[in-house]
């Protein structure tokens, strides 16, 4: 059997600006799979979340995966696979909006 | 077996067969039992380092992924938003390679992987995590672990009010809160339901390092205990109001924290708790050993529907700073004597 674990970063957290999820080791794993479920979208809020990688889990940078967008105008749940990494992910998330605020869930699928 | 220079107040490995008075044959049955017990279990390179008590719960190497560590949540509706505030947030643990930037991957003690709880950078959080059991028998648990505990690097460490790096003292080390063990027994609605907790104050809130064993004083304020007006929200997930811990008698300890935030010595913690007397009974950390059965463990005064002979074992640590803060556990030995 392949190890398998499903890290909940954001747990239902409102944001109103630009922020990242914590630092997440998963060195262990061959597949990681990001879910956003958006819980609550205020007016035109648009999501922009950006799968980064770190060496250390102190500076980061893109990988060129492309960013997941969540809107009125998408599902509420998206999802992308980050391959190639190292031992630290996050997701970058950009709020656009006139006054955004974006109620959500991170999920991140770790599979050995 | 692992060196202990103390005598156990529960001896490791007693009797296993209740009728051990009952004929010399059986106890010399019992004895010899006992002896190829010890034997396998010294065979082993893990369980080697711990010291069970006869009957073996759980042997958790975090090699071998979370082995049902998960984060702890509070009580809700199927609604987050009915999290109470102390009871969200408390991150997922990480299976962590101790992978640091100026030295790249520490590792565990076997293999590369250990248990890591580790806070966000903001002041008074908390990460904690939980193993869900219940109880066959009431009477000494033990719970056994190799730990080690840190503060984040930051780069550009601030100096101003801090005690400098000297080539030796970090300031890091006093950017590490506290970290502490607790469990959650309940007997069921006819019974008593309380959480023993041990605490290791790093430092108080103000960065002074304190490296003081403490236990606390009164109970941890619940879901149903905010809903009903019983208990305001706390300011420490453990107890009413923060100041309610006081220091475990000769449980000042300063651990290893060995010179800068990127290097990870891992302790030997032994703590023993029983379900009968509803109280500590010892804690070991390292080549100290403390007393605890003199010391009160606080009860609920009302009764918990669901949680019949509910068993959980808790680990947390807390930063005082907007410095994150980690607790690494190698393995993890929990045992009984049924």
């Amino acid at each position: 059997m392949r190890r398998f674990f499903t890290a909940v970063l954001e747990q239902g957290n409102t944001f109103t600006a630009d922020t990242a999820t914590e630092p997440y080791e998963v060195g262990w794993a061959s597949e990681a799979r990001w879910f956003v479920r958006a819980l609550a979208l205020d007016g035109d809020t648009e999501i922009e979340a950006t799968p980064e990688l770190s060496p250390d889990g102190l500076v980061w940078c893109e990988d060129g995966t492309p960013p997941l967008r969540v809107s009125a105008r998408t599902p509420a749940l998206v999802t992308a696979e980050q391959r190639g990494f190292g031992n630290w992910l996050r997701l970058n998330i950009r709020l656009t909006g006139g006054a955004p605020r974006a109620k959500v869930i991170v999920y991140l699928a770790l599979k050995e | 077996m692992h060196a202990n220079p103390h005598a156990p107040l529960h001896a490791a490995i007693p009797a296993a067969a209740a009728s051990s008075a009952a004929a010399p044959a059986n106890a010399a049955a019992t004895d010899l039992e006992r002896a190829l017990t010890r034997a396998l279990r010294a065979s082993d390179p893990t369980l080697s380092r711990f010291n069970p008590l006869s009957r073996i719960l759980f042997v958790n190497d975090f090699d071998n992924g979370t082995n049902g560590w998960c984060e702890l949540s509070g009580n809700h509706d199927n609604n987050l938003d009915s999290l109470r505030a102390r009871a969200r947030d408390l991150r997922p643990p990480q299976l962590s390679s101790l992978t640091f930037f100026d030295t790249g991957t520490h590792g565990s003690i076997d293999g590369n992987y250990a248990l890591k709880l580790a806070t966000r950078p903001v002041r008074n959080h908390m990460a904690q995590a939980i193993k869900r059991f219940t109880y066959v028998a009431r009477g000494p648990v033990q719970f056994e672990m190799y730990f080690t505990f840190k503060a984040e690097t930051i780069f550009n460490q601030p100096r101003v009010g801090e005690r400098a790096w000297d080539g030796n003292y970090h300031p890091s080390a006093a950017q590490f809160g506290d970290f502490t063990i607790s469990n959650d027994v309940g007997e069921g609605e006819n019974g008593e339901r309380y959480h023993c907790a041990l605490r290791y104050l790093n430092t108080d809130h103000e960065g002074r390092l304190v490296q003081q064993w403490q236990y606390k004083t009164s109970v941890q304020p619940t879901t149903m205990m905010e809903r009903t007006g019983l208990a305001p929200s706390p300011v420490d997930y453990h107890v009413c109001k923060p100041e309610d811990w006081e220091p475990v008698p000769g449980g000042h300890q300063p651990l290893c924290y060995n010179e800068i935030p990127t290097k990870s010595n891992w302790h030997y913690l032994r703590w023993v708790f029983d379900t009968r007397t509803r109280r500590n009974t010892e804690l070991q950390v390292n080549d100290l050993v403390m007393d605890l059965r003199e010391l009160p463990v606080p009860r609920y005064d009302h009764p918990y529907w669901g949680c019949e002979r509910l068993l959980n074992f808790c680990l947390d640590v807390r930063t005082h700073t907007e410095v994150r803060n980690f607790l690494w556990v190698d393995s993890v030995v929990a045992s009984v004597d049924w």
